[in-house]
């Protein structure tokens, strides 16, 4: 039967793309679930032997951090494949593995790497039930309305943790007090720790939207010697012992991205292919050959001009762009806020992004999207002095393009599905 | 309007503040201040001196998740007459969500078991448990203007009825509980689109006094630039005792905001 799914998913995968319907990267594995439920244990069982796999999660870097990885175990000479397009839920799971696999259900990889949507990674811990790795990067406010609240998914992976064994190892962002705990709590199980330790890279100031300031143990406020950004620190509990575990890893010679957020997924990946055994020089390599993935810093070069997309999905994600931008000294700054399913359709959320540290940073700043005027209200108030609103977004695009001087750069600052028709307009048509 | 000075009154900035509610405080600051209006922001966190409360002229206390209510709750139950006294005392004041829940009698769990609420305002709540959807979404309602205003109550029987012809309110929703008002205090609107209070009674938050509680996120006050203005004039008049008309602001991007929104959900407006 799986034969058959697999068979039948490829099919659709090429009908899919032919026609251009989309990429094919959740429906045929939908619908292999729907048939057999076990479509996913099935594969991974059969091929378990020489297949390693690796699971991501958390709510800012699964993609970055897992094209990382993928590159480093490349330059090794692995052969490896991932879940791309965000395909994160059961079915994009299930649609990768058809795709990947040959006719006869064989996965010649030698390491499948699934990053995992928040709520998803328990169930995919009970198809899934020893991975070899589970990297935990971080856990922020982000979809309250799809996701509910950041204590919910922490108290879900937790209860999802309980049963894996020592055949897997946790890969944990010591500096997220709520992440970190997951691996303090569990015995008996290998754990590893990545995390920064440079106050050099401390905020001075706290921003607004943190999300997980007190104990996780005992409900006491937690003190931090160091804040690098959000609630991701050097962290102790007053009452309790509960307090930062001493990274395995903090620092590397070579950061592929710019952003205090890349640094933790860069380490991460450097910290999972040690445990692997991967010499340095091929990590360095790999890093050294790091092409963004889509839309995460993606630049893309139109009429001598360069376009750098910075996916800004939540608080902590859009105020790491800002901030990262502003330290590349961008002048020239489209935001695009769409509130479809994959973005949330709450967008209360840009009143947590603190906008006030850039009110006058930028020069040529227009909004966009299906919320543009929510945006623009978050600017106004945010005191930004002069900005444009353009609710037609190739436009807003041509706009921007055209004011940005020869050999500058447009920032562009969407939510997902606003990264997404911005790639396909920059892409693929023609915009001015 | 440089002679004047409003004190706002920030409840549990660190905890109940995940939905964007800060905005509110923000639109207040930004509006008294574009008007000269000189504010002050107090930020009243876990263990503040109840003696505060009485020094603000505007109170407001935004939603949060379940493990820092619980944090909220214990130290709010200390400060409960001090708070009682402010409400009943006709401070306005502005509580989103979480926050409107805990000024009502109780908030009942899905499992039965009840949590104390400060019992300020004639209300309760359930949670139905988790077979029943959380209550998401854009939500719009007709506010029961006359009050808003004046602070004129009319009798509970009218006060949804005769506002229809009231302004609309924007905003998104999302929550749980299901709030039940009681004899002895009126919704803050009625629902055109959207869930409100419970779902069912077709009523939206509601009023006592100058206490204004709500469900509405978004946040409300940006695109409800209006309801922001009837807060400040209100803590104006009450401080200054005198009535208090606000110079004119620009809402042509507010307006803007409040049109698409309403022409997506198919509203007059």
């Amino acid at each position: 039967m799986n034969l058959f799914l697999i068979f039948f998913g490829k099919i659709i995968i090429r009908i899919s793309r032919f026609f251009n319907f989309g990429n094919g990267s959740t429906w045929p594995g939908h619908i292999a679930l729907l048939i057999s439920k076990n479509f996913i244990k099935d594969i991974l069982k059969t091929n378990g032997k020489r297949l390693k796999t690796i699971l991501i999660a958390g709510t800012n870097g699964k993609t970055t951090t897992g094209k990382l990885i993928q590159t480093i175990l490349e330059r090794n000479g692995k052969r490896v494949f991932r879940n791309e397009g965000g395909a994160n839920l059961l079915n994009g799971i299930a649609s990768t593995l058809a795709l990947h696999s040959t006719v006869v259900g064989r996965l010649s990889y030698d390491f499948a790497i699934f990053e995992i949507d928040e709520n998803t990674l328990p169930l995919i811990l009970r198809e899934v039930r020893n991975p070899d790795f589970i990297i935990l990067l971080n856990l922020f406010r982000d979809q309250l309305d799809r996701y509910g609240e950041v204590n919910t998914i922490s108290k879900k992976w937790s209860d999802a943790l309980k049963d894996i064994n020592n055949k897997t190892t946790l890969i944990l962002n010591a500096d997220d007090p709520q992440v970190a705990y997951l691996g303090l709590r569990l015995k008996g199980v290998s754990v590893k720790f990545f995390g920064l330790n440079d106050k050099g890279l401390a905020t001075l100031k706290n921003q607004h939207a943190v999300d997980s300031t007190y104990c996780p143990n005992c409900n006491s406020k937690l003190t931090y010697s160091a804040i690098y950004y959000s609630h991701l620190g050097i962290w102790k509990c007053p009452s309790c012992k509960n307090s930062w575990p001493k990274p395995d890893i903090s620092s590397f010679p070579i950061y592929p991205l710019p952003g205090t957020y890349n640094r933790y997924n860069t380490l991460a990946a450097v910290l999972l292919s040690r445990q692997l055994n991967i010499e340095e020089k091929d990590i360095i390599g790999g890093l050294k050959n790091f092409q963004p993935a889509f839309g995460r810093q993606e630049e893309i070069n139109i009429y001598g001009k360069k376009v750098q997309i910075f996916l800004s999905k939540n608080p902590a994600s859009f105020n790491e762009s800002l901030r990262t931008i502003d330290s590349l000294n961008a002048k020239n700054v489209l935001f695009v806020l769409n509130d479809r399913i994959p973005d949330g359709r709450d967008v209360s959320w840009i009143w947590d992004a603190d906008f006030e540290d850039f009110s006058s940073q930028f020069k040529n700043i227009i909004v966009s999207g299906d919320r543009l005027f929510d945006m623009g209200l978050r600017l106004k108030y945010a005191e930004f002095k002069e900005f444009q609103a353009e609710d037609n977004l190739t436009k807003a695009i041509g706009v921007t393009i055209n004011k940005t001087p020869k050999n500058k750069t447009l920032y562009i600052l969407p939510t997902y599905s606003a990264m997404l028709e911005a790639r396909k307009i920059l892409t693929g048509k023609k915009i001015l | 309007m440089k002679n004047y000075s409003v004190t706002i009154g920030w409840l549990y900035p660190e905890l109940m503040s995940t939905y964007g509610d800060r905005g509110n405080i923000i639109v207040l600051q930004k509006r008294c201040e574009w008007r000269g209006i000189k504010t002050k922001i107090k930020c009243l966190d876990v263990g503040f001196d109840h003696k505060l409360l009485a020094a603000c002229d505007l109170l407001f206390m935004g939603g949060a998740q379940d493990q820092q209510q619980k944090i909220v709750a214990e130290d709010l139950q200390r400060k409960k007459e001090n708070l009682k006294k402010v409400i009943e005392d006709s401070i306005p004041g502005l509580y989103i969500c979480g926050a409107y829940q805990f000024l009502g009698k109780y908030y009942k769990e899905a499992d039965g078991n009840i949590i104390k609420g400060l019992g300020i305002l004639d209300l309760h709540t359930e949670n139905p448990g988790i077979n029943n959807p959380r209550l998401i979404g854009n939500i719009v309602v007709h506010p029961c203007h006359p009050e808003l205003v004046s602070g004129y109550q009319p009798k509970r029987d009218s006060d949804i009825r005769q506002n229809n012809k009231g302004q609309i309110l924007l905003g998104f929703e999302n929550h749980g509980g299901r709030t039940y008002l009681g004899k002895n205090i009126k919704p803050f609107g009625k629902v055109i689109k959207g869930f409100g209070n419970n779902g069912e009674d077709k009523t939206e938050g509601a009023i006592y006094e100058n206490t204004f509680g709500t469900y509405l996120h978004g946040p409300i006050l940006p695109k409800n630039p209006e309801f922001a203005d009837i807060l400040i004039k209100l803590a104006l008049e009450k401080k200054y005792g005198s009535p208090i008309n606000l110079s004119p602001l620009d809402n042509s991007l507010e307006t803007q905001a409040r049109n698409a929104i309403a022409k997506r959900l198919n509203v007059d407006i």
